[in-house]
């Protein structure tokens, strides 16, 4: 037997987030205890309609989330309990309406920082109603093998260690939600655990108090003793210990309460619960709930920490004079065990899961990234910079510092080549259409292919295989290419020409092969290329994406990359085009009708549809 | 709970149609001349100043200069303005019209669990402790008003005669109205006075406790409750508030100057049970702390750093119960970085640490706690078998 909860709650959980890990902890204990699921749906219009994953062991429930409290009993008339986690301007009007619900019988409050006002009047309302309403600020309501109400019994492990998956003897009524616990365990360590444990919570004006709660054990045939645990603060213990002055009792009580320090300290200073506040004239101090305790009969220990042993006390006189009847314990191992997540069983070895993708370059498991090994920071410290990062990320190697120096200048040299281009102008027409950063540089980046930027890779691919397949055979290379590809990429440009050269080609090459060490097989093949195709047609020369191609070849970058400096190098300055374009606020871009050429039919006449 | 200061307690007074005097509240004592010359009251009444500031025994102090012209008012305000009081300054002074009268009344209002309490009496003033026995009482059922003839009849009852009796019941009456649409949990006015000039009531001083958690429906609620320890917050608990303001879950402390045995403990209510083993057993503790609702580790770490810098601690009480949801492991990281970094700064010198908790991830944190003995640290780490408050019986029998 239990108190408030068992096998047949059903509950809503009226709340967000909170309540969610609420219900999955409460489905822990319904797997342990092979119970039905407690929780039957969540009322939070935020979220009207969505599905929560509760996992029941390995078994996966969908609970719906409600607009509202009427259609979440509408739909699941079984509902007689109703926990409130919503915040505090909220919970009032929550709680009053479980409270109407006809089906719920009980609302327990989990929700801190509530008026008290609030509280004294759900209070009120529910004496009205013959309801329960528990809380506010309650950790929640634990019936050992029965049911559990919010969070309280802690993580799975604990459930089993303080033998919350079979009644004991003992009920237990706190305030606070960790000496809920606590008592729970002091119970299964030093007696036979608990039958139910509630947490009232320690707010001024709890909800229900230790007498009502009281009253229920004293009915409840398996509960022999209650361990109370109260603080300094209201008269709910006093009023407790007039409870078992006034008749006979059944029921053992043992008690600590909290605060007997705030005798000895500065005056008017007080901490603890809200409710933990001694009234005027000592009125509702602990050493008065103490001795008040004690003249009745209840067995209250000088510290906390001697609740142990005042629990075993009353445990082993309750075994001695026969109220309880020792049973043998369960083998814990016979007990489920919590289904594991993937992850800590393949931290045990003992899955093997195929994954989904590999990567080789860049590792975020650690405190901060590592390209290719490397950590970051580390990069930055020993004087790296961006073209080393692009280099590992991009062909997995450190380049030397002569290396470097040429990737930043292919970066430099290709970073914008003004507004007129197709990918700047682009950008531009989506900026002035007041389309957002990323989506306009995307509009420029699409420009980027066979007739705009996207050479680099072709032309170092195939000035590579002329190197490998004709090294001394320009005009068979020329030849092949003529049958197999057609015009050769990287050759060729629309207004430069040898007597209007390319200033960028000239640095490029002029550097790499002045200034550089670089053994340049590729480049060179390309400007001997050159010396052909120019022969025949002035404009015929190695252009800047042929150039960057063959140097990049010459870098050993993997040729399937090449594109990939222009696609980096012109992203700065599209993303420059779309700030420059949102600085001066530019307007919309429509083009004047003379720009266009409307070679279209004549006005006519639509003829009726056949 | 939260009391409020005199001058927002006044503002509330008006707004709900409860006379009191003419008072203006400053920081700065040239502004007070100033308003003289915007106000006739101040140039011509008797005039009252009172430090504005969460400060216990004001007038013993020298904190409340009485029967003061607006220039004595003023010279009063410039000593008073930026004189330390213990660990606090006084910044703000009250300076209030002194009301010439004979009898002055109580009047006081405050919740309980079933509605509140009107309590009053016709011998109010400084002696209304000895005089508790003239006090009526008049029980208010929760969300019931009662009628103005119900609370002339207590007045009546209270000594009150004729018309005096019926306007101090109207002024209840509003009493009661201000208590209930501005969530408070108690009002105390103590005297009220009737003017002899005019015969007009007036609330002289009051006292008054409004529940800050319904601040969400108070929009007009323009200021803060003053600490209810008894004296200014100290630095080190404002930062502490601080953060406690900014994260889910708390950090709570209060220093308690003179304690040798340092908590840094878990848990509104496991927190105060360790507060009291220390007592029981003849130690004196150093401070109040408390961690709860799983905090994040650095808030956890910056209370850690905090109560290791407490002067003279001779013990640290890691305690806490068995947690339902406050991750031990986690809060334990920010323990232990709490405990190196005072260590590094040359804090926790013959300090020795006690710890004993409970809750998810305990194995791992309490392993965690206990490999800082190979630190050098004096560290000594129980689970939950240790019953919760007996590590402060080991500590003190060290």
């Amino acid at each position: 037997m239990s108190i408030l909860a068992n096998r047949d709650t059903r509950a809503v959980i009226i709340g967000g987030v909170a309540g969610l890990n609420a219900a999955k902890r409460m489905a822990q204990f319904d797997f342990l205890i092979n119970r039905p699921l407690t929780v039957q749906a969540f009322v939070y219009p935020p979220e009207e309609g969505q599905q929560k994953e509760i996992y029941r062991g390995g078994e996966l429930n969908n609970v719906t989330v409600y607009s509202s409290l009427n259609k979440a009993v509408e739909e699941n008339p079984e509902i007689n309990t109703a926990l409130i986690y919503i915040g505090a301007s909220r919970a009032y009007q929550s709680a009053k309406e479980a409270l109407d619900s006809k089906g719920i019988k009980l609302v327990t409050m989990i929700t801190e920082g509530v008026p008290e006002k609030d509280a004294k009047r759900l209070r009120k309302y529910a004496l009205e109603k013959g309801k329960i309403f528990n809380g506010p600020s309650s950790i929640g309501i634990m019936s050992a093998g029965e049911c559990r109400l919010g969070v309280i019994g802690g993580e799975y492990k604990n459930l089993k260690l303080c033998n919350l998956y079979r009644p004991g003897s003992f009920g237990v009524i706190t305030k606070s939600g960790g000496l809920s616990n606590e008592a729970m365990w002091l119970c299964a360590q030093n007696g036979d655990g608990i039958t139910s444990a509630v947490a009232i919570g320690g707010d001024s004006y709890p909800g229900t108090d230790f007498v009502t709660y009281l009253n229920m054990f004293e009915n409840d045939p398996d509960t022999k003793a209650v361990v109370i645990v109260g603080e300094v603060g209201g008269t709910l213990e006093e009023e407790a210990a007039e409870w078992l002055d006034k008749e006979i009792r059944r029921i053992k009580v043992i008690a600590s309460i909290g605060g007997t320090c705030q005798d000895v300290l500065p005056q008017g200073m007080k901490f603890g619960h809200a409710g933990a506040k001694e009234g005027k004239k000592g009125l509702g101090s602990a050493r008065s709930k103490i001795n008040a305790l004690r003249a009745a009969g209840a067995v209250v220990p000088e510290t906390f920490g001697g609740l142990s042993k005042a629990i075993k006390q009353v445990y082993q006189e309750l075994l001695k004079s026969g109220v309880i009847k020792p049973e043998a314990e369960l083998d814990e191992k016979l007990l489920p065990t919590l289904p594991p997540s993937v992850q800590e069983v393949m931290k045990q070895g003992e899955v093997i899961v195929e994954p989904l993708i590999r990567t080789t370059i860049s590792d975020d498991r650690g405190e901060e990234p590592r390209y290719v090994g490397y950590a970051a920071s580390e990069l930055c410290d020993k004087g790296y910079g961006i073209e080393d990062v692009i280099a590992l990320l991009w062909n997995k190697k450190l380049p030397t510092r002569e290396e470097s120096e040429i990737i930043k200048r292919i970066i430099m040299i290709s970073a914008d080549h003004g507004p007129a281009v197709s990918g700047a102008f682009g950008s531009i027409i989506a900026a002035c259409a007041g389309i957002d950063l990323p989506q306009a540089v995307s509009a420029g980046m699409t420009m980027i292919g066979p007739r705009f930027g996207g050479a680099v890779t072709n032309a170092g691919k195939y000035f590579k295989y002329g190197v490998k397949e004709y090294p001394n055979d320009i005009p068979g290379f020329l030849n092949w290419m003529k049958q197999n590809v057609g015009p050769v990429p990287g050759i060729g440009h629309r207004v430069k020409s040898l007597k209007n050269p390319d200033k960028r080609v000239k640095y490029l090459v002029e550097y790499v092969k002045g200034k550089t060490t670089l053994h340049t097989p590729c480049l060179d093949y390309a400007l001997e290329v050159e010396k052909i195709t120019t022969s025949k047609k002035d404009n015929l020369i190695l252009n800047v994406d042929g150039t960057i191609g063959c140097i990049l070849v010459d870098l050993d970058f993997p040729e399937y990359s090449l594109n990939g400096f222009f696609v980096l190098a012109r992203t700065i300055g599209m993303i420059g085009h779309w700030i420059d374009q949102n600085n001066q606020n530019a307007r919309l871009i429509r083009l004047y009708d003379y720009l266009i050429n409307y070679a279209v039919k004549e006005e006519r006449e639509v003829p009726e549809k056949r | 709970m939260a009391k409020i200061l005199e001058g927002p307690a006044m503002k509330l007074f008006n707004k709900w149609g409860i006379p009191v005097p003419n008072y203006v509240v400053i920081m700065d004592p040239d502004r007070l001349a100033q308003l003289g010359e915007a106000n006739k009251w101040l140039r011509e009444s008797k005039l009252v100043v009172k430090a504005h500031e969460a400060i216990g025994g004001r007038f013993k102090l020298g904190l409340v200069k009485l029967g003061l012209n607006l220039d004595g008012a003023v010279q009063a305000a410039k000593e008073m303005i930026g004189r330390e009081i213990g660990t606090s300054v006084v910044r703000q002074v009250i300076v209030a019209e002194m009301l010439d009268h004979d009898e002055e009344y109580y009047l006081s209002i405050a919740g309980n669990r079933d509605g509140t309490e009107l309590l009053l009496s016709n011998k109010g003033g400084v002696d209304i402790e000895d005089n508790w026995d003239t006090v009526k009482h008049l029980f208010i059922p929760l969300d019931e008003t009662p009628s103005i003839e119900r609370i002339t009849e207590a007045a009546l009852d209270a000594g009150f005669i004729g018309e005096v009796a019926e306007r101090v019941a109207k002024i209840a009456s509003r009493l009661i109205l201000c208590f209930d649409n501005e969530d408070a949990q108690s009002i105390e006015i103590n005297p009220l006075v009737i003017r002899k000039s005019d015969m007009r009531f007036a609330a002289l001083d009051a006292v008054m406790n409004v529940d800050w958690d319904a601040r969400f429906r108070h929009a007009d609620w323009d200021f803060k409750p003053v600490s209810e320890i008894g004296r200014p917050f100290t630095e080190a608990e404002q930062q502490i508030m601080d953060i406690d303001a900014r994260i889910k879950g708390s950090v709570k402390l209060v220093e308690v100057p003179g304690g040798n045995i340092a908590l840094l403990t878990a848990g509104g209510g496991a927190s105060v049970f360790y507060s009291d083993a220390v007592v029981a057993r003849g130690g004196s503790i150093a401070n109040y702390a408390e961690y709860s609702g799983d905090p994040p580790d650095w808030a956890v770490e910056a209370l850690t750093v905090t109560i290791c810098r407490l002067p003279n601690i001779k013990h640290i009480i890691v305690g806490g119960a068995i947690a339902n949801f406050t991750d031990v492991k986690a809060t334990f990281n920010g323990i232990i970085n709490g405990f190196r970094e005072s260590k590094s700064k040359g804090y926790l010198e013959n300090v020795k640490i006690w710890v004993r908790r409970g809750g998810p991830n305990e194995n791992l944190g309490l392993a965690a706690m206990k490999k800082l003995q190979e630190e050098g640290f004096d560290i000594h780490v129980y689970d939950r078998s240790m019953p919760m408050t007996d590590i402060v019986d080991l500590a003190l029998n060290s």
